[in-house]
């Protein structure tokens, strides 16, 4: 089958690519562009794990085909830090520990930090809404939430990208 | 895993058309995908052609006249909707029902026209849409048409869709006076689809007392979203009453069908079926109560 | 209270960086030059025999470098009770007969993945279907269809818990109720599925990288199956995407890549779908219970009887100590001065059910709580009255079993009951329910027969002051590693940022048995607070030989200060001291090891921790759904190292062992498992979520480092029971089967008010 052209930037990074039709977002992300902080964990579009952002909004990179990304720009969790220095929604996560075998991590500091892009000071139950599609087995969700909570609050100065 | 395909991507509706009837033998269309790519992931659906439609701008669109109602192009986003002042303004039923819908992920970029045409029973717009005498216009290379929605459903995952159209549009009356729309859907988790759901819209006569018109839509019920019209006619002309409440709701859920699976029996659905109708059509009476004053 | 400089303080984890910024580096990201992908092919029937399997049309497809199946390998019949040969019974990848839906049969290596599982398709097995069985009561009868030779009737492994006298007791008792319960399966969905990347070289060498919660365990089964020396085996497991007792054996993907790799000497990577993991990995062992209990009708707990089949699936697993376990922690956490247990583990033609979290005790927990509740509303008592009356205490002796040295059961119930009372009166339809239980903190067993001791450590000081830490616990995000790293800086007297930790290596970390049986804190950490006492003891030496203080005068080291401990403004820094120290041992780094292995503690545990749970739910009385508002727990881990750590563990086994109470089934037909995705398997989600309350309830565990004890596991078994207990409460009926669904409790209303009426 003939390969197409895809166009795509990453993390402020432009790519030229030559893909199969078929080949997932995830997969050019993770395979060609070598990018593994995104993670997979199922094959039926319910546990958010592959999280990325594309043109400002949250997706499922399992579940879009990347050549539907032509021309967007997508952020994955390697463009949040700024060198050493961490975003306030990253630093909160540390100070909460609000992770722990860390699959999930990835994709839930993506729907976070874009929930806080677009409400800069949700409610417990916003917060519930906007990380809802994201599912996490070890921490049961407080301490995300929680986490999410103290960067509403103003707790953390601004840093990352 | 998925199979290669041949990849088109169309820019405008004509080009779409043009595009399915050119390879009608064997296609699918993809838009949010969103529903597609699991089928295409598990070989369950595996066309020569794929026809992205994600770009056509031009069926991107939400737009509302007091007269006409309400036109929401098929490739708009659940999100689109969900966000939408006009819409939380004029049918915030929608609003809510967006909101509970999947995740803020797959409403990003799964579609209105993407989730009608897939044909789920256990969908959350059909019935609502239905509950709102909702249409849908269908447009292929050689004709257009309109159907009402309730028209639209025939089967689990099967649509009146013919060969070679497209979705190109929902069509949304205005709400009439002394109407009020309500919908829930019974899950254990929230967002996930509805073991059963219920959509009731009622339209109160002009005193505000008596119930002018009802329409009642089951989703998950039975193998297509289905209007429960004995229990529809049970409220015509009537008052509100625990009683009639009860027998309406009695009535709906004879008038399900649904099947049993793993989730729930048939007997369960009957009885969830039998509860979200009278909590529906309390809350939408009420609301048109309400709104009457 | 003593003063701790480093442990019982929010610290961040020290793999944190690593995992909020993408960096971590899992088993599932792990890419080798020239690697290649695998796929195993698995069997669609319950029972059959394999009479041929024809790999030729798989073989010739282009991008398929090998095709194996179980004549390819050894044969070995391996399993993790290896000191056992009777219950090793696993070949992994089938030679002869299959036993369940979804037992390996062959496996693929090719160019990518979508070449491997179109090579599947092309592998032609011809098998003699076998008539099959899934229920153990059904397949403990005399006629029932045999899966494994040398178990007569199907039985796998009996076990038998005693004292006291039973005749006897029941006389003497005023109230005798019976009860039958039904507990179900569950999943674990690690985030990340099981998964290897296996590599053989032409020296002869494996390596293996792993999602694993033992590497030790990983290794040693791999060479017991490959005919490899165990050290010519390497397993790497850094970061482990969860485990919760499913990764601890060894699975299909470290076998079927090593076998593929050593027969191409290429690295091969194997990732198990979502549907794999559900179809064909362990899972929780479904209990048919019996309780039979006898009080006063003061509420004084005189006898209890208890018969459990569990539901095996195809082979042993980790299944005997789940039924062994099932049965110890039926008479926790009370006193029972009568106590009979008999379990039964049944072999049936499903999935093998193995370990997972509480590996047990969530099931006795469930049934056990739930009678108590029964007991007390027929006798009047109140419900924590009836707890607090029998409650086991520090000091008490089960007989031939343990002996219970610190436990705060009684504080907790204290707690709770204060809790109860401040919510005052509920909303219509809610209720709360609690449970208590009692969990053990490591194993004393060795059944998998290791020479080694349980635990090692081995610690370095070099001289700029940085403390290497070789540990061989592994860290599943249950965050043994930063426990680790503060038990060593506590007791050396540094910080955690002073400790560079290196574990997740079988090359260069000393043995220990893995994360399991909620081990980690009190073993590991036993270790390497020995090794951590001894390189300090060393350090002092040399402080003490160069401050020449009165002989009189002990040393000790704080926060990097090496000080006179009677007078602690006279001291040198750390940092000082080391870099002399070196000098003044040949120029060698400061070393020492610690290990722990449990000696004469019993037959099961070194160390008990305790909890009560409450559990607020609401019941919906139109359709029967449960939803939780509350949960506060109670608990006694001993000390708290790593208070993060411990908040974060009780959240999640809450969000999990609610999970088994109300949501999470595997409902099979004929053997295959119907909702093998995350779809249909119900998991919670922020919304179900109760608000949660700790409440430490700080005992000091002598077995313990710095008296501390287990927290991950206990966590877990408390909230079927409690939420089962709510849902009675709220509704006054008890349901006795789990999961708890909305459709029983609609049912069980709607005979209620048959019988009503």
């Amino acid at each position: 089958m003939e390969k197409q052209m895809l166009r795509i930037t990453v993390n402020s990074d432009f790519h030229e690519l030559y893909i199969k039709p078929k080949m997932l977002l995830v997969e050019v992300l993770r395979d060609e562009l070598g990018l593994m902080g995104t993670k997979r964990g199922c094959n039926t579009g319910a546990c958010h794990a592959c999280t990325v952002i594309l043109n400002g909004k949250t997706v499922k990179s399992c579940s879009i085909l990347a050549i539907q990304a032509d021309g967007a720009e997508v952020r994955t969790v390697e463009d949040l830090a700024d060198g050493a220095e961490l975003t306030p929604v990253q630093r909160s996560f540390l100070d909460h520990g609000a992770y722990q075998c860390g699959f999930c991590t990835s994709g839930m500091l993506l729907s976070a930090t874009t929930l806080l892009t677009e409400n800069p000071n949700p409610t417990v139950e916003q917060i519930k809404e906007g990380i809802h599609g994201n599912l996490c087995r070890c921490t049961g969700y407080n301490s995300i939430i929680r986490a999410v909570k103290a960067v509403a609050e103003g707790k953390y100065k601004e840093g990352g990208k | 895993m998925i199979r290669d395909f041949i990849y088109a991507k169309a820019k405008t509706l004509e080009e779409a058309l043009d595009l399915i009837d050119r390879h009608i033998e064997d296609y699918k269309i993809i838009c949010g995908g969103q529903s597609l790519l699991i089928l295409m992931r598990q070989g369950l659906v595996a066309p020569e052609y794929l026809i992205d439609i994600k770009n056509v701008e031009e069926l991107d669109y939400l737009n509302f006249e007091d007269k006409k109602g309400l036109r929401i192009g098929a490739t708009t986003t659940h999100r689109t909707i969900e966000l939408s002042p006009i819409i939380k303004g004029k049918y915030p039923v929608l609003t809510d029902m967006e909101k509970n819908l999947a995740s803020i992920q797959t409403r990003n970029w799964g579609t209105i026209g993407g989730n009608l045409c897939h044909g789920d029973p256990a969908g959350d717009p059909g019935p609502v849409f239905m509950a709102m005498n909702g249409s849908v216009k269908l447009a292929s290379k050689r004709k257009t048409r309109t159907l009402p929605l309730d028209e639209f459903f025939i089967d689990y995952f099967e649509t009146a869709l013919e060969e070679g159209e497209l979705l190109c549009e929902v069509q949304l009356p205005p709400i009439p006076l002394r109407t009020a729309v309500a919908y829930e859907k019974f899950n254990i988790i929230k967002n996930d689809q509805g073991i059963v759901s219920v959509a009731a819209a009622i339209t109160l006569e002009s005193n505000g007392l008596g119930c002018k018109d009802a329409r009642i839509v089951l989703g998950a019920a039975a193998p297509a979203p289905i209007r429960a019209r004995d229990a529809e006619k049970m409220l015509i002309g009537e008052k509100i009453s625990t009683n009639l409440l009860k027998k309406v709701a009695e009535k709906a859920s004879e008038e399900a069908d649904p099947v049993a699976d793993i989730h729930a029996s048939e007997e369960y659905r009957r009885s969830l079926v039998n509860a979200l109708t009278k909590k529906m059509v309390k809350k939408a009476w009420n609301q048109a109560r309400a709104l009457a004053k | 209270m003593t003063k701790f400089n480093v442990i019982n303080t929010p610290i961040h984890n020290v793999d944190g960086i690593a995992k909020v910024t993408g960096r971590a580096e899992y088993a599932f990201d792990v890419v080798l030059p020239q690697m290649l992908y695998g796929k195993i092919l698995r069997s669609p029937y319950p029972h059959a025999k394999i009479l041929n399997i024809d790999m030729t049309q798989a073989e010739a497809l282009a991008g398929v470098k090998a095709v194996v199946t179980g004549k390819d390998t050894l044969g070995v019949k391996q399993g993790i009770w290896r000191r056992y040969k009777e219950l090793c019974d696993e070949e992994i990848l089938a030679r002869e007969k299959v036993r369940y839906i979804g037992e390996p049969v062959a496996a693929v290596a090719a160019v990518d993945e979508d070449t491997a599982e179109e090579a599947l398709d092309l592998i032609e097995v011809e098998y003699e279907s076998l008539p099959a069985v899934f229920e153990p009561l059904e397949a403990i009868k005399e006629d029932a269809p045999l899966l494994h030779e040398n178990a007569e009737r199907n039985i796998n492994v009996t076990r038998h818990i005693e004292w006291g006298d039973l005749d006897e007791a029941f006389k003497q008792a005023d109230y005798v109720r019976e009860d039958w319960f039904r507990c179900s399966s569950q999943a674990h969905v690690c985030m990340e599925t099981h998964c290897a990347v296996a590599s053989y070289t032409p020296e002869g060498k494996l390596t293996v990288w792993t999602s694993t919660q033992s590497h030790y365990y990983i290794k040693v089964l791999l060479a017991d199956v490959l005919g490899l020396k165990e050290n010519d085996i390497r397993v790497i497991s850094r970061y482990t995407g969860g485990g919760f007792g499913s990764k601890f054996e060894l699975d299909s993907a470290q076998f079927c890549s090593a076998v593929l790799s050593m027969k191409l000497c290429k690295p091969v990577k194997i990732v198990l779908s979502r549907e794999e993991e559900f179809m064909a990995t362990k899972r929780r062992t479904p209990m048919f219970y019996y309780l039979r209990s006898g009080v006063k009708k003061d509420g004084t707990f005189l006898v209890k009887e208890a018969r459990v089949f569990t539901e095996g699936g195809a082979y042993t697993a980790m299944g005997a100590t789940a039924l062994y376990l099932t049965g110890f922690f039926q008479s926790f956490p009370y006193v029972w001065p009568s106590y009979q247990y008999d379990g039964y583990r049944v072999y049936t033609n499903t999935a093998p059910t193995s370990a997972m979290r509480g590996f047990g005790a969530p099931q006795a927990t469930f049934c056990a709580e739930t009678q108590i509740d029964l007991i007390a509303e027929e006798l009047g008592i109140d419900r924590i009255d009836i707890r607090r009356k029998n409650a086991m205490y520090a000091g008490y002796e089960v007989p031939g079993q343990a002996t219970i040295q610190s436990c705060g059961l009684i504080e907790c119930l204290d707690k709770v009951e204060e809790w109860i009372k401040d919510r005052g009166k509920l909303p219509p339809h809610h209720g709360i329910g609690i449970a208590a239980y009692g969990f053990m903190s490591g194993g004393i067993f060795n059944w998998f027969n290791t020479p080694y001791a349980f635990s090692s450590a081995i610690i370095q000081v070099n001289v700029d002051g940085k403390v290497d830490l070789f540990i061989g616990s592994q860290d599943m995000g249950q965050g043994s590693n930063t426990t680790m790293a503060m038990i060593c800086a506590e007791e050396l007297g540094v910080r955690v940022e002073d400790i560079r930790l290196h574990m997740g290596d079988t090359d260069k970390c000393p043995v220990d048995l893995g994360a399991w049986g909620s081990r980690e804190t009190l073993m590991q950490g036993n270790a390497v607070k020995m090794a951590a006492a001894d390189v300090k003891r060393q350090i002092i030496e040399y402080a003490a030989a160069k401050m020449s203080p009165n002989i009189v005068y002990d040393l000790d080291i704080k926060d990097r200060w090496v000080h006179l401990i009677a007078r602690p403004e006279r001291g040198l820094s750390y940092f000082d001291v080391v870099k002399e120290a070196i000098r003044g041992k040949e120029g060698q780094p400061i070393v020492a090891r610690g290990h722990y292995t449990p000696h004469g503690k019993g037959m099961i545990s070194p160390a008990y921790s305790f909890g009560v749970q409450a559990v607020e739910a609401g019941v919906d009385p139109e359709t029967g759904k449960v939803s939780l508002k509350n949960c506060v727990t109670a608990h006694d881990c001993g000390q708290v190292i790593n208070p993060l750590g411990v908040q974060g563990q009780l959240e999640g086994a809450i969000a999990m062992a609610a999970g088994y109470g109300f949501t999470e089934d595997l409902p099979m037909d004929e053997g295959k498992i119907l909702n093998p995705n995350l779809v249909d398997y119900k998991i919670l989600r922020t919304t179900e979520m109760p608000e949660t309350t700790v409440m430490e309830v700080e005992t000091y565990e002598p077995e313990g480092p710095f008296g501390a004890k287990e927290a991950g596991e206990g966590l877990t078994n408390p909230t079927a029971g409690a939420l089962a207990n709510a849902v009675f409460q709220a509704t006054g009926t008890s349901i006795k089967e789990l999961p708890i669904t909305p459709e029983k409790v609609f049912n069980a209303l709607k005979e209620k008010e048959k019988i009503k009426k």
